[in-house]
This record gives C-alpha cells, sequence and structure tokens, in this order.
C-alpha cells in the first residue's frame, strides 16, 4: 500500500465564487450548510445555547437559586429531570442558567477584547519605529506568563464577579490578539492607497480608522470567533478555582468543583452534567470557529 | 551561532524586567489587603500599621519593587512568605519536581498520542480513519481536563469500587507508589492537550510528503516506512517541538487545577494556597519565575531547531 502523493499542481478545489444575488453573510451560512457538516453542527449547538440563555427564566422549571432542603441530592425523577443539587436546586434549571452566564463573559470578554486587540494591534503598526518597540516588548513580557497564573493572580485581588472576570479575560483576550491585528496590518499599511490618503490629507486617526482598520476585520471576526471557545474554558476554570463568577449564580465551572467535586460519590451527575454541557459548548464553538475562518479567510486555514 | 545566542540572552532581560514590573504592579495596585486579613482573621500582630511596618508594606511602592529585585538579582533571594515566613525560593526548589514530572508525563501522554493519531491521519489522508482521527482531537481539545479529571475520579470509584491512591510519595522514595498517582493526572491532562498537536503533525506531514525530496525517496524504491519515519517525520516534527514550547505556559497553568483536584504537593498548589491567602511575595515570586523559565524554555526550543534542520543557520 502507497501513500497517494498528490500531483504537483495538486489540483485545489476550484473556489468558483456564486453569483453575488445575496449578501456575504447569508452566503457564509449557506457555504457552510453545504460544505461544512461539522460547523453546521456547531451552529446547530451554538443556537441552542443561545435560545437557552436568552429564554432561561422562561424554559428552566424552577428558580436557578430556589433551594429545598427536603429535596437534596434526588435522583433523576419526574419534576427533576438531572436531579437536584447538595441544596436542593434543579440541575437542569442551573444547567440552563449556566449557559446565560457562560455567554454573557464570553461575548463580553471577546468583544472588548477585539475592539482592544484591534486598537493596540493597529497603533503598534500603523506608527511603527519605537511605538511599535514599546508596546511589542510589553506584549512580550505579558506572553511569557502563563496565562492562567496571571489571571488567577489578578481575579484573587479584585475579587470574583461576573464583572470582573469580563473585564479581566478581555483586557487578556486582547493583549494577544494584539498580535495577529498588528501582522495583518503591517501588510496592509504598506499598500500604495494608504500612502494616497496620505497624500490626499487624511490625519492618522482617518487612515486607521477608514482604511486599517475595515481591511483588517476579516481577521479580527476569525480571532474572536476562534477565542469564544477559549474564553468560555478559561472562565470555566477559573470559577472552578473559585475565582470567576461566585455562588449563587449557577456557571458550569462553579457547579464542578462546589456541587461535584464536593459531593461526588453520593451524586455523580453534579459533576458529570456540567462537564458535558461545559464540552458541548466549546465543541460547538470550536467547530463554528474553524468553519467560518474556513470560509472567511482560507490563508488562516488550519489542519 | 554564539553570536546569536548572546543577542537572544540580552533581549531577555528587558522582557524580564518587563515580566517583574508587570507582577509586582498588579500585586500592589490592585484591592485586595493582606493586612487586614492576617490582622483581623489570624491576629499576626496588634494593629493594623504594626503588621504594615513589620511586612515593610508601609514604604513608598517603588521603594518595596528595588528592594525586591534587587533581592533576587544581587543575593538569589527571593523573598519570605507573610504568613510562614519561609524563604520561597526554598518552598519553591522543594515542590518542584512534582510540578515538573507532571509536566513531563503530561507532555509524553500528549506527544505520543498526537504524533501517532497525526501521522496516521496524514499517512492515509481523507480515510475513514483520517476523519476519525480528526474528529477524535477536536472532541479532546474540547473537554475540559478539570471536567474529565473529575469524571475519571467518579466513574469507577461508583462503578467498580474502586478509588484512586491519594497519599503522594516522591519518585526517589518509592518509584511505583509515585507513578500510580502521577499517571492518571497526566493521562487525563495530556489526552485533552493532545488534539492540538495531532492537528500539526498531520497538516505538518502532509506538507512534508509533497517536497520533492520525498518524490526522490519514493522513485529510489524505499519502503513507505523508510520514507516516512526516517525522511519525512524528522522535518514534520518541528512544528511539533515549537508546538510543545509554546504551550509550556498552558501545561503549567493547568498544573495548578490538575494539582489541586488530585492534592499533588507541587507548586500549584502552593501558588493556590499563596493565593488565597493574598501572599504577595509568594505569587510575585512564583509568577517572576515561571515566566523566566517560559521565557528560557524559548530560547532553548529556538535553538533546538538548528540541530533538527540544518538548513536554518543563525547569524
Amino acid at each position: 500500500m502507497s501513500i497517494a502523493t498528490p500531483p504537483i499542481d495538486a489540483a485545489l478545489p476550484a473556489r468558483v465564487a456564486p453569483p453575488r444575488s445575496r449578501p456575504w453573510y447569508l452566503d457564509v451560512w449557506i457555504q457552510m450548510v453545504r460544505r461544512k457538516p461539522l460547523g453546521t453542527v456547531g451552529a446547530v449547538i451554538v443556537v441552542v445555547m443561545l435560545a437557552a440563555a436568552v429564554f432561561a427564566d422562561q424554559i428552566s422549571p424552577y428558580g436557578f437559586a430556589e433551594t429545598s432542603l427536603r429535596e437534596r441530592f434526588i435522583a433523576v425523577n419526574g419534576a427533576h429531570w438531572l436531579g437536584t443539587d447538595q441544596l436542593g436546586r434543579d440541575l437542569l434549571t442551573r444547567l440552563i442558567h449556566g449557559a446565560r452566564v457562560s455567554l454573557y463573559v464570553g461575548f463580553g470578554a471577546v468583544g472588548l477584547g477585539s475592539v482592544l486587540a484591534s486598537a493596540i494591534g493597529i497603533l503598534s503598526a500603523y506608527f511603527g519605529g519605537r511605538v511599535d518597540m514599546l508596546v511589542q516588548r510589553g506584549v512580550d513580557a505579558w506572553m511569557a506568563f502563563p496565562p492562567l497564573l496571571l489571571l488567577m493572580s489578578i481575579m484573587s485581588l479584585v475579587g470574583p464577579s461576573a464583572f470582573n472576570i469580563t473585564i479581566v479575560l478581555g483586557a487578556a483576550f486582547g493583549i494577544q490578539n494584539s498580535r495577529v491585528v498588528r501582522g495583518v496590518a503591517l501588510g496592509i499599511k504598506e499598500h500604495t492607497y494608504i500612502e494616497s490618503a496620505r497624500a490626499m490629507g487624511s490625519g492618522h486617526l482617518a487612515i486607521a480608522t477608514r482604511h486599517i482598520l475595515p481591511n483588517t476585520l476579516p481577521t479580527i471576526i476569525v480571532v474572536a470567533t476562534t477565542g469564544l471557545s477559549t474564553v468560555i474554558l478559561t472562565e470555566a476554570s477559573l470559577s472552578f478555582l473559585g475565582l470567576g463568577v461566585p455562588p449563587p449564580f449557577p456557571t458550569w465551572g462553579g457547579m464542578l468543583s462546589l456541587a461535584g467535586l464536593d459531593h461526588m460519590y453520593t451524586a455523580p451527575g453534579l459533576a458529570v452534567w456540567p462537564a458535558v454541557a461545559l464540552s458541548l459548548a466549546v465543541f460547538g464553538f470550536n467547530m463554528l470557529g474553524d468553519a467560518l475562518r474556513d470560509l472567511l479567510d482560507p490563508r488562516l486555514k488550519g489542519g | 551561532m554564539k553570536q546569536y545566542v548572546l543577542r537572544r540572552l540580552a533581549l531577555a532581560v528587558p522582557t524580564l524586567f518587563l515580566v517583574s514590573v508587570i507582577v509586582f504592579a498588579l500585586m500592589r495596585l490592585m484591592p485586595g489587603d493582606v493586612a487586614t486579613r492576617m490582622v483581623e482573621g489570624h491576629g499576626y500582630a496588634r494593629t493594623l500599621d504594626a503588621l504594615r511596618h513589620d511586612l515593610g508594606l508601609d514604604r513608598p511602592v517603588h521603594v518595596q519593587y528595588v528592594e525586591w529585585i534587587g533581592n533576587i538579582v544581587l543575593h538569589g533571594d527571593f523573598g519570605r512568605s507573610y504568613w510562614t515566613r519561609q524563604p520561597i525560593l526554598e518552598e519553591f526548589v522543594r515542590r518542584f519536581p512534582v510540578t515538573l514530572e507532571l509536566a513531563l508525563l503530561t507532555i509524553l501522554v500528549s506527544v505520543v498520542i498526537g504524533v501517532i493519531v497525526g501521522v496516521l491521519s496524514a499517512v492515509r489522508q481523507d480515510s475513514v480513519s483520517d476523519y476519525v482521527g480528526r474528529v477524535l482531537a477536536i472532541l479532546a481539545l474540547s473537554i475540559p481536563y478539570f471536567g474529565l479529571a473529575v469524571v475519571v475520579v467518579v466513574v469507577p470509584s461508583i462503578y467498580f469500587k474502586w478509588t484512586p491512591v491519594w497519599t503522594y510519595a516522591a519518585f526517589t522514595v518509592d518509584p511505583l507508589q509515585n507513578l500510580k498517582i502521577m499517571l492518571i493526572p497526566a493521562l487525563v491532562f495530556g489526552v485533552t492537550r493532545a488534539g492540538p498537536i495531532m492537528r500539526i503533525m498531520r497538516s505538518a506531514l502532509l506538507d512534508v510528503l509533497r517536497q520533492e525530496y520525498i518524490r526522490t525517496a519514493w522513485s529510489k524504491g524505499l519502503s513507505e516506512r523508510t520514507i516516512i519515519l526516517r525522511h519525512a517525520l524528522k522535518n514534520a516534527l518541528i512544528p511539533v517541538i515549537s508546538l510543545v514550547g509554546l504551550q509550556m505556559p498552558l501545561y503549567i497553568g493547568g498544573s495548578v487545577i490538575i494539582e489541586s483536584i488530585f492534592r499533588l504537593p507541587g507548586v500549584g498548589l502552593f501558588f493556590f494556597e499563596a493565593l488565597g491567602k493574598l501572599d504577595y511575595p509568594v505569587v510575585q515570586s512564583v509568577n517572576l519565575i515561571i515566566a523566566a523559565m517560559v521565557v528560557g524554555l524559548n530560547l532553548a526550543i529556538d535553538l533546538s531547531y538548528a540541530f533538527l534542520d540544518p538548513r536554518i543557520r543563525y547569524r
């Protein structure tokens, strides 16, 4: 048996542009369903999760902090589909509300981080020289830390709260990804249309926001979608350690440690279900991010 | 080569300086007061001011910084814990072997799984095993290691009435017992980190297999085994090595969680306990030592390329 050695000019599937009758953002989704089955699965998971987060109050059978000490550690039954935890709270309800916390922190941090990454990256690339040198050494130093250790240090000082963790994760995401934006912006800066804009008297701000920023947008979108799963996972890690979103708010990471780890022998479901929910969410965002990256920016295509 | 090493070392100095400034500034500028907790909760001193004076917290911030960094640079003294008054470096050195062993075993597990699955996936590109391997890699990537750790501890104890051993034994004291304890954490952590390695192994090998010298090797009539193992794999491993190096911070960060779940007395647990007590000197110094290790490791990895790929020359 031999391996298939493709011909030198390996025939790439011709990327025939469909007639541009529909807008590109619709086109991306149609392409996804046709060519990316796993990406479509990811999109479905993400949509279900979004729906759970938005309609959490309507669809969950109980309140997320509704305790009932008489009904602690109930196994699966008709009233509690996934059972109850150590305080008699309904597990299914808490899982649904956990989606809300995850997405709130995830989207908040990635949104903030993307703005920050664009600002730092474009500033550093546009001005170049000494500014670039200084900013990049700062980014270097930041990246020398194991991210989790640094985030844990900061969170233990500012104190756990949903707002704090969103800001902190957003800042970390922004600094880290400013590298990618800078790389793209450096390339764009060399184009002649930037030079002509300058010749026509555009100021620094106008060039940066009107000419460079729009051209880095596809990269920023890709970085943001692929980064969502990492941010959600990091939030769960920090909440698992008690440094993320504090009780009584249900977070999947917090449920794993507070209910799961402490009572794992009496009620294994308390550990297993949050882990499953978290894995599904991360899987969904990973798949969706990968597919979007391939469709939006073929240059960044991975293995 | 020698010049290159020297230049890289010189560049590491400003980076480490910035690292120390960042970590120190974070500790001092953020809210959270260790003195209040030590006095009110534990009666370490009669008044807040007395304790602050004892700990040197009443002096200006820049003086404190210079003292901290000065002692490290001049005397190799990383300070003492506020709570136990024990030297930090001593404790770090005592605990480091546990973390290092965990990290090495984890890397071993993830590289073995990642490389084998990656090679199989690349050699049989677009076959069923390729797709299975790729989906498994993504699944492994999606499972949070702390979730897997909890499940791995829970399931056997419920269904097989078997609980893992918790009492830690140093490798030098009881190697067998030690490996028994380390194996499960390393497997759990390693499996979840194998995904990226598999993906990069696959794409790197696919890339190499399309190069001219591999075509030459085929036309010489070498066997598939020889071509892949002796000719292609060596070059395809370069991105894998740099990925492992780049992910080193993740291995160390994750070890904090793994160590706290499996109660391993490593640096991670030390750091985590210090955080809970707002023990600034410990948090600062451990962060700095680990960041310095990461910087050193990245340098070592860059240099190792020269041995793996003779085409790379340093000037």
